[in-house]
Formats: structure tokens, C-alpha cells, sequence
């Protein structure tokens, strides 16, 4: 009997477009703006994309873990509410005279917490990660308000100020944070025997039971280490601001984007740190490009939209989840 | 080592819910040997192997491995007791590539890091599948781009690496196409020569003459026969694996056929049949069986436009139709009862009127309102006459029973009044008496002049109430039998071994 239609060609070739647009662009805000192609301006690109990346790294592996289905699959909807909590934490600890080490130390183990939270609300209650997550991010950004009082924190410390400063070579401390950060989550993810049993948990769910992986140990450690990242970036968050100030929310659709976008950056046309990361580049360098061609950054977010209406319908797994 | 079995399992009974599903089986495999293991469909093969593999819990019985008796049965017992399964579906994650398919849970790392070793991963890989299956198959190749066979070879060389003393193959053939069986049967046979116990559940018993040493019949809930795989015919197989004390469960037939309702000319489906022709008259109820992939279910979803052929025919009373959506196949007066009718037939949250009146709204129109009374009365009519058991038209569906809820899917399409009716599999889970109820209305429906294609594997079912029988074996139709030559024997074989059980043996090597 014939076999239908092979996907391989397929993928290469959303894989070669998402590429192909990513030059074009490059190309089209080189050649309009004329600082876009600076060491400078790309160092900058990189400092303003660490909180982004931080959270889009976290979401992923959500999203890794609990498979590519967007109505049912894993998805962090918390992240941008734990940044916010984070931040919170660390500029209200700071600002009482608290020493930098302790705020950090309580600031991850709030994100530990939110971390967990999805993780039971997930596992062990059973709930759609795209309702848990959700439930979850508005108890969360709840307790933001209850921390501030719904206004803006200031707070100054050593570490703060070292954080959103130059460091050495005159590259941006937070610059490095994202490489350093890349350079470690990359590997760990993609090279691991954690991270291969992660995407077999994600991928075929009862497949990784009968291997003998214990599924939702897995899944629920994702979110912890969403949790994480998220709170790495709250600390991240509160350096770029001195402090904390409401509205993180605003960064929950570009997280979206970023690991969404990242699958059609990857080999595989899965979910990846490496397919993340560009996705972050790519998003950072689209923000950047339209400030220096003086077009209003509105105007990015329906980009944004646009963006996660394009890799939804061009994946493979998030169609197959429809029919 | 004793020389008890490596495998028995005595006098297991299992009920569910008041349906004996298992009474009194009992299996026994000799160590080193092929077994296989047939019954029809619903016989209680897969409850047997559901509690082999500790999914199920028997109701009585004793279960031994290699000659101890285990009482309690879980999966990752099975594990350690060296039993492994080779399931129908592969169960291998699609993004994964073949080494790490194979190798999860077991990735060797680069000594002193947490980090897998990749060029040690492939080369394993590499080598367990040349040592299994002695070919080459790209251990970088991502697992969604694999044919069916080589996932499946991915999938039994998982098995071998746990160095398993019993297989258990559930229907390992039915995704494959004859080479690629070919393939696996060679692998099977070399398994049994390295001293490897093979348990082998099939429906082609071909297949099973081929590949087994002994086989055990399963019917009813109980073993039958345990017979020599090669010296019994397959006649015999099939005559044991029929039952002969059917109830009258089925309407009388008469032979007073109208014009031809339904017309199929060379109709082909990528992937799923090719070059099917048939007629339906008014009246007329056609049967069409075949085994799970055999393109029978995928007729009935081309009929109503839910698959789109690559070539070929179909015309409705004589009119040629492009049956593109399901919209058009009830435009053009084509009905389609579906098999899953929780998920295709019904709305479970809606009520028996709602249902029942679902299809054919626009004849209780009245002013761009619903004609309450009219449709009213047409519901009660159609809840008399198919008796469905229901506190009244407003309950909703979901609280009936499964044959109440098929009527009720039947109901939807009489109301409609279709001329071409596809019935698939309409009778899968309702007890006996729905199924009796079901079965006259079918014939009722016939009477009135539809034309039906009965879909179904259940071949008692073509047998009692078809007037003709089209059998489909591998994507290819092998048999067009009137309703004077359609004995289930016949049938059986045709359907398990695509040929004719009144030829010679003459094919017997093909």
C-alpha cells in the first residue's frame, strides 16, 4: 500500500524560511538604520534580552516537558507574574536594609515555590497546565500587590548596581548573565540524559512510562525550574529598574513568542534552548531595529502576535493536536 | 532450569461489569517456542494479554512463569520477570532519533560528566539493531520519519536490549506491508532458534501456520483448542474460532431490490484501498468486513466525504458526486452512523429530540423558527418505533445506555430521511438485546428503500443481516459474496488470509 506524504522536506523548509526572514530583517534594519550594525548596539540588544531570555529558557522547558499541544501540552503562563513577585521580593528585602545575599536566597526560593505550585497544581491535581499555570499567575501577581501595594519599590544595593553596569571589555554584566546562562541551560538540556528523557516525556507520554521514566517527576521538575528562572530573572528585573514597579505582566506574550518561535529555529522542530535563544535574538534585534528607525514599538507587539499565529500553524505537533 | 512452561495461565476468569469477558481460559507456551494465539474479535484475546501483563487483574486463575506462580502481576513486575510486550501502536516518542529511542533510560555518558556520550549512543544502537535484525538503520534518523516497520524494528530491538525470555507480539502485522511482515517473521524465527519464547497474537492465520510452532483458540472466553500450528488446516482454525450457537438474533431478508442506489467505480485512497467497485441497490444491505487496516473503515469514511480518493467513482442514484466534506455527502443523501458514537455520532450534552432532529432541521422550520409541536411529534414517533429507552425526549444523551445512545444516532438519519446509509460497526459495545433491536431496524430501514453498507467486523453480523458481502484484505477487495454463498467459515478465511477457503491449497506458499 502507498505511504502517505513524508513531513522531512517539509521541515527543512519551514526551517530554512524562519532562517531566511531572520536575514532579511537583519538586512532590511542594516541597511535603514544605520547604528544597527554596531558591536554597540548588539551589546545592547543582548543586556535588554537577559530577562526575556531567562524566562523564554524556563518556559521551554515547560513546554519540552509537557509536549508541543498547545490546548493540553506544558505552558507556563506564570512566568511574567513570578518575575514580578520576584522583583517584589528582592527590591522590598533590599530596601529594608537586608544584605544582597539574603534577598537572592529568598528571591529563588519564592521562585522555587511558584515553581512548585505549577507543579502540583499540574501532577498531582491534574489540571490543564494552560488553566494550572494560569490560576497560578494571578495568585502570584496577587501577591506582588499585596508586597507593594501596587506601586513602585526603589531600591539600591552593591549588587544591583553592579548588575546593570558594564563589566569588563565595557560589555553590559547582563549581557553576560544571558551568554553565561545559554552556555550552561544549553547543554544541559540538549546533551543531558535528563534533557533526552525530558522531550521522550513530552513527546510520547505513555512511550516514556513504558521505558520506565518516571513521567510526572519529570514534568513537575520543569516547572521548578521555570520557577527558577523566573526568579533569576526578578533579580535581573530589579538591577535593570532599581527596583520593582508593577506591570511585568507586559512580557508574558513575548515569552510566548520566544519558545514558540524557537521550535521552527530547531533541527528538529521541537522546543530547544539553542531555537529559544535566536528566538530572543531575533525578537530583541526586531525591538531594537524598530526604535532606530523611529517606528513606534507598538507596533512590535502585533509583530509578536502575528509571529505566534505563523509557527502555530506551521508546526507540525500543534496541528496534529487539532485534527 | 525446570522443565515446566515458561508461560501458563490457568483457568482465568475476568468479568466486567457483569460481561464474563474471561471464563475459564487457560494458555500454555512451551519454553523456545513460537505460540500463537487467535480468536475473533471480542473472543477475550486482549483480556488475557492485559492480564499477562499486569493491566488487568484476574478474577481467579493462576498465572506461572517458567514454572512459578505469580500473584500478582504488575507491569514492572513483567519487567523483571523478563516478559515484554510488542504492542500494536509503537510506542516510541516522534521527535526522538533511533539511538535514543533505543537507548532512554540507558544513555552512556562520558566518563566523570553528566553529559551523554552521543558517538557511543549510535554506535550501541548501531550495533543492537545489526545484531537483531542484521541491517543498517540510521541511528541519526529522527523516529517520525521511519516507515512502520522500521519503528517497529526499533521498537522489538528496545525489547531484545532488555534481554527479555518471553516476547509477546499483539497483532505485529497490521501497519505492515507484506515485506516488512516478511522481514519480521525472519527476525521472529532466528529469536526462536537463540532459545527466545514467543507468544503471538495475530488475525491472519496464515501467518500463524507460517510462523508457529503451537496454537491456542480462544472463543468465548475460554480456550477451545490447542492445536499443531503446522499440521492444522486452517479450515480447522477457522471452524474452531467460529461459534455455532448464534441466537436468532436476526431479521428475516427478503430479495426485492430497487434501482441501484449507491455506485462505486474504481474508487482508490492513498495509503488505505485501491480500485474498489461495488453497487447498492435500494433495499439492499451490503456487508463490508475486513481486518483493522484492510481499507473497510476507510470506505465508509470516503463515502461520507470525510477522505478524499485519489481516483475513482461514486455515484448516488445514478448521479456522479465529488463528496468533499460531509456536507456534501449528506447533501447528496449519503448517511453515515459512526463506530465512536460518543465522539462522531452523538451530543452527549444535547437531548434525544435535539439529537434526533439534529440533521434535518430545516423540515421543522417555520418562519426561521423551530416548529416545536411537529418536531415533537416526529421524535416520539421515532422513540416508539426504535424503542429507546428513555424517561422522555428531553433527557439528555448522555444518560443512556450505549445502544440506547446508537439508536438515538439512528434516529438522527431516519428523521433525515437519507437514501444511502453507511453503518460502521453499529453494534460495538450494546448488549445483546439493543443489538437485536438495532439489528431490525437496519432491516426496516432497508425495506424502506435505503441502500445500506453495513461496515463491520463482527462477521456474524454481516452474515445475518447482508445480502451481499465484500471483503477487504490488505487494501485490495478479494471476495463479492451473495447472501446464498455467505457461510462464516468462508468468510472468516477470506478475511484472515485474503483467499478462498473452496480453493486448493494451491496458494498455500504464495
Amino acid at each position: 500500500m502507498p505511504k502517505p506524504p513524508n513531513r522531512p522536506a517539509l521541515a527543512t523548509a519551514l526551517r530554512l524560511g524562519a532562517y531566511l526572514a531572520f536575514a532579511a530583517i537583519l538586512l532590511v534594519f542594516a541597511l535603514a538604520a544605520p547604528g544597527f550594525l554596531t558591536l554597540g548596539n548588539w551589546l545592547n540588544v543582548l543586556q535588554q534580552s537577559a530577562i526575556l531570555g531567562l524566562l523564554a529558557f524556563g518556559l521551554t522547558i515547560v513546554v519540552i516537558g509537557g509536549g508541543g499541544n498547545v490546548v493540553t501540552g506544558g505552558i507556563d503562563l506564570s512566568v511574567a507574574a513570578n518575575l514580578g513577585l520576584a522583583a517584589a521580593v528582592y527590591a522590598s528585602l533590599v530596601k529594608h536594609g537586608y544584605p544582597d545575599a539574603l534577598a537572592a536566597a529568598a528571591t529563588l526560593s519564592a521562585g522555587l515555590a511558584v515553581g512548585a505550585l505549577n507543579a502540583v497544581a499540574v501532577t498531582a491535581l491534574g489540571i490543564v497546565p494552560l488553566l494550572a499555570t494560569l490560576a497560578v499567575a494571578k495568585i502570584v501577581s496577587g501577591l506582588e500587590f499585596v508586597l507593594t501595594q501596587n506601586s513602585v519599590v526603589t531600591a539600591t544595593s552593591p549588587f544591583l548596581a553592579w548588575l546593570s553596569d558594564n563589566g569588563p571589555l565595557a560589555v553590559p554584566v547582563m549581557a553576560y548573565v544571558l551568554v553565561l546562562v545559554t552556555l550552561i541551560a544549553w547543554p544541559a538540556v540538549q546533551a543531558t540524559p535528563w534533557g533526552l528523557r525530558l522531550q521522550a516525556v513530552g513527546a510520547h507520554r505513555e512511550a516514556a512510562r513504558a521505558a520506565g521514566l518516571p513521567v510526572k517527576t519529570y514534568v513537575a521538575g520543569s516547572y521548578l525550574v521555570s520557577g527558577v528562572f523566573g526568579a533569576l530573572a526578578g533579580i535581573l528585573s530589579a538591577a535593570y529598574l532599581t527596583g520593582s514597579s508593577p506591570g511585568s505582566a507586559d512580557i508574558l506574550l513575548s515569552v510566548v513568542v520566544a519558545a514558540l518561535l524557537g521550535v521552527v529555529f530547531s533541527p528538529r522542530l521541537t522546543p530547544s534552548i539553542g531555537g529559544a535563544a535566536s528566538a530572543v535574538l531575533f525578537i530583541g534585534l526586531l525591538n531594537n531595529g524598530f526604535q532606530l528607525v523611529n517606528i513606534s514599538s507598538y507596533w512590535v507587539s502585533g509583530v509578536e502576535g502575528a509571529l505566534i499565529l505563523f509557527v502555530v500553524a506551521c508546526t507540525p505537533s500543534q496541528r496534529e493536536a487539532m485534527s | 532450569m525446570t522443565n515446566a512452561p515458561a508461560l501458563a495461565l490457568r483457568d482465568i476468569r475476568k468479568a466486567f461489569g457483569g460481561v464474563q469477558a474471561l471464563d475459564g481460559a487457560t494458555l500454555v507456551v512451551e519454553r523456545g517456542s513460537v505460540h500463537g494465539l487467535v480468536g475473533q474479535n471480542g473472543a477475550g484475546k486482549s483480556t488475557l494479554i492485559k492480564i499477562l501483563a499486569g493491566i488487568h487483574h484476574a478474577d481467579s486463575g493462576v498465572i506461572e512463569v517458567d514454572g512459578v506462580r505469580q500473584t500478582m502481576l504488575t507491569p514492572a513486575r513483567c519487567d523483571q520477570l523478563g516478559v515484554h510486550f510488542i504492542h500494536q501502536d509503537r510506542l516510541l516518542a516522534p521527535s526522538l532519533t533511533v539511538a535514543e529511542a533505543l537507548l532512554l533510560g540507558h544513555e552512556p555518558r562520558w566518563s566523570g560528566t553528566p553529559f551523554i556520550n552521543r558517538r557511543r549512543l549510535e554506535a550501541q544502537a548501531q550495533a543492537a539493531i545489526r545484531c537483531a535484525f542484521d541491517i543498517a538503520l540510521p541511528p541519526r534518523a529522527l523516529v517520525r520519519d521511519l516507515s512502520n516497520a522500521e519503528q517497529q524494528i526499533v521498537q522489538i530491538t528496545r525489547a531484545l536490549l532488555h534481554r527479555p525470555k518471553i516476547l509477546v507480539f499483539d497483532e505485529p502485522t497490521t501497519a505492515l506491508v507484506r515485506r516488512e511482515a516478511d522481514f519480521l517473521f525472519a527476525t521472529i524465527r532466528r529469536l526462536r532458534a537463540d532459545g527466545l519464547t514467543v507468544l503471538y497474537i495475530s488475525h491472519y492465520l496464515n501467518e500463524i501456520r507460517d510462523l508457529c510452532d503451537a496454537v491456542t483458540v480462544i472463543r468465548n472466553g475460554r480456550d477451545v483448542a490447542r492445536v499443531d500450528a503446522r499440521a492444522t488446516p486452517t479450515s480447522q482454525l477457522v471452524s474452531l474460532m467460529i461459534d455455532r450457537a448464534v441466537d436468532q438474533l436476526f431479521p428475516a431478508r427478503q430479495a426485492a431490490f430497487g434501482a441501484k442506489g449507491l455506485e462505486v467505480d474504481k474508487l482508490s485512497l492513498a495509503g488505505q484501498f485501491e480500485d474498489v467497485s461495488f453497487g447498492v441497490c435500494k433495499g439492499e444491505i451490503l456487508g463490508v468486513t475486513g481486518l483493522v487496516g484492510s481499507g473497510a473503515k476507510a470506505l465508509a469514511r470516503a463515502l461520507f466525504g470525510l477522505e478524499r480518493p485519489t481516483s475513482g467513482e461514486i455515484r448516488v442514484k445514478g448521479e456522479a458526486q465529488r463528496l468533499n466534506s460531509p456536507r456534501d455527502a449528506v447533501a447528496a443523501g449519503v448517511a453515515l452512523v459512526p463506530e465512536d458514537r460518543r465522539r462522531h455520532g452523538v451530543a452527549l450534552g444535547l437531548s434525544v429530540r435535539e439529537n434526533a432532529t439534529l440533521a434535518a432541521l430545516n423540515r421543522f422550520r417555520r418562519f426561521g423558527l423551530l416548529a416545536a409541536s411537529r418536531e415533537k411529534a416526529a421524535v416520539n414517533g421515532l422513540i416508539s418505533r426504535l424503542s429507546i429507552r428513555t424517561p422522555d425526549a428531553e433527557t439528555p444523551v448522555r444518560a443512556l445506555s450505549g445502544g440506547n445512545q446508537q439508536k438515538v444516532a439512528l434516529a438522527k438519519w431516519l428523521i433525515h430521511g437519507s437514501q444511502v446509509i453507511v453503518l460502521d460497526e453499529p453494534t460495538v459495545g450494546v448488549d445483546v438485546g439493543a443489538k437485536v433491536e438495532i439489528y431490525r431496524e437496519i432491516a426496516a430501514l432497508a425495506a424502506g428503500g435505503a441502500a445500506i453498507v453495513l461496515v463491520s467486523s463482527d462477521l456474524m453480523e454481516i452474515q445475518g443481516l447482508a445480502d451481499r458481502a465484500l471483503v477487504f484484505f490488505r487494501g485490495a477487495v478479494v471476495a463479492d459474496i451473495a447472501r446464498s454463498e455467505l457461510e462464516s467459515d468462508r468468510l472468516l478465511t477470506f478475511v484472515t488470509t485474503g483467499h478462498d477457503s473452496r480453493e486448493p491449497h494451491a496458494k498455500a506458499a504464495e
